[in-house]
């Protein structure tokens, strides 16, 4: 059984008022969690395809990493990595265009503030801060040549 | 709506006039386009602060008013500071709004959420970078990690 971690800063107005629920803020973070490591083995893929993006995709790439880092620390008990899509067969079979990257960041960035009503205020604000930045991600993506 | 909701929206109105002044200052730094689009933005943030009014208003609330001036976070002599300053704001907006991703009432959570993603597309289309956490406080080094870097 793991049960996320209340007390991280940022705290909502009524975070220290408000009773924990754990159950729909694990799932959530779950779901999380893995988006962000298909999103890390999507730009792995990129990248390798693509050595002449490097210097633009790695900080993005690098972002995603600092997401999935918050977001698991959030977990009192990491999970030990549920297959992890970039070992996958199926997964990222070859490398993404900035289009699909565009693409994916937009999916990604809507998808985390889908279950905003469930979860606790600060993992809210954790969840509304990473679809931000990765739509901000989006919006460098389609400036650098993905389509709008 | 209780309590926490209308502070929520006080805040971010207060967020809202310190980012009208700051656009002020910022334009007046800036020239043609750059010029036109710290006008566009200063009219964003104009409209938010006039929806966040109303919606005070009919709650019973008095809005808070906007200071005479704001102290700035770093001096805007020049038109990359006066960029800096326009993508600082948007941080400080989109924090401001986080506040209001933390109530109860979901309406406004979502809400909320949508104006920390607009703001910190505008701070990317200011300063042409992403950062990882809009809004959210720096990370107390748990671990050592290097900040963004702040020059090309």
């Amino acid at each position: 059984m793991v049960f996320p971690l209340l007390a991280a800063g940022c705290k909502g107005v009524r975070a220290l008022g408000t009773p924990p629920r754990p159950r729909p803020d694990v799932a959530v973070l779950d779901d999380a969690i893995t988006a962000e490591k298909l999103m890390i083995a999507r730009y792995h893929a990129a990248i390798s395809g693509s050595p002449a993006q490097a210097a633009f995709l790695t900080p993005l790439l690098a972002q995603h990493q600092e997401h999935a880092a918050r977001l698991t620390s959030r977990l009192v008990n990491p999970r030990p990595a549920s297959p992890a899509p970039a070992s996958s067969p199926t997964a990222t079979p070859q490398a993404p265009t900035l289009t699909a990257l565009q693409a994916a960041e937009e999916d990604a960035a809507d998808a985390l503030v889908r279950h905003l009503a469930e979860v606790t205020p600060s993992l809210a604000q954790l969840l509304a801060s990473i679809a931000a930045s990765e739509a901000s991600h989006a919006q460098l993506l389609q400036s650098r040549g993905g389509t709008g | 709506m209780t309590d926490d909701g209308r502070s929520a929206l006080q805040s971010a109105l207060a967020a809202e006039h310190a980012a009208i002044y700051g656009y002020a200052v910022a334009g007046a730094h800036l020239t043609g386009s750059l010029e036109e689009a710290a006008q566009r933005d200063w009219t964003v943030h104009q409209v938010a602060m006039d929806t966040l009014e109303a919606r005070l208003t009919s709650l019973g609330a008095q809005p808070v008013p906007a200071q005479d001036a704001y102290q700035l976070p770093f001096p805007v002599h020049s038109s990359r500071a006066a960029i800096s300053l326009a993508a600082y704001v948007e941080d400080r907006v989109a924090a401001a709004y986080l506040g209001v991703v933390a109530v109860d009432d979901p309406a406004l959570r979502t809400w909320g959420a949508a104006q920390v993603r607009a703001a910190a597309l505008r701070a990317t289309s200011w300063s042409g970078r992403a950062t990882a956490f809009p809004g959210l406080p720096a990370r107390a080094p748990v671990k050592a990690s290097a900040p963004p870097s702040t020059a090309p």
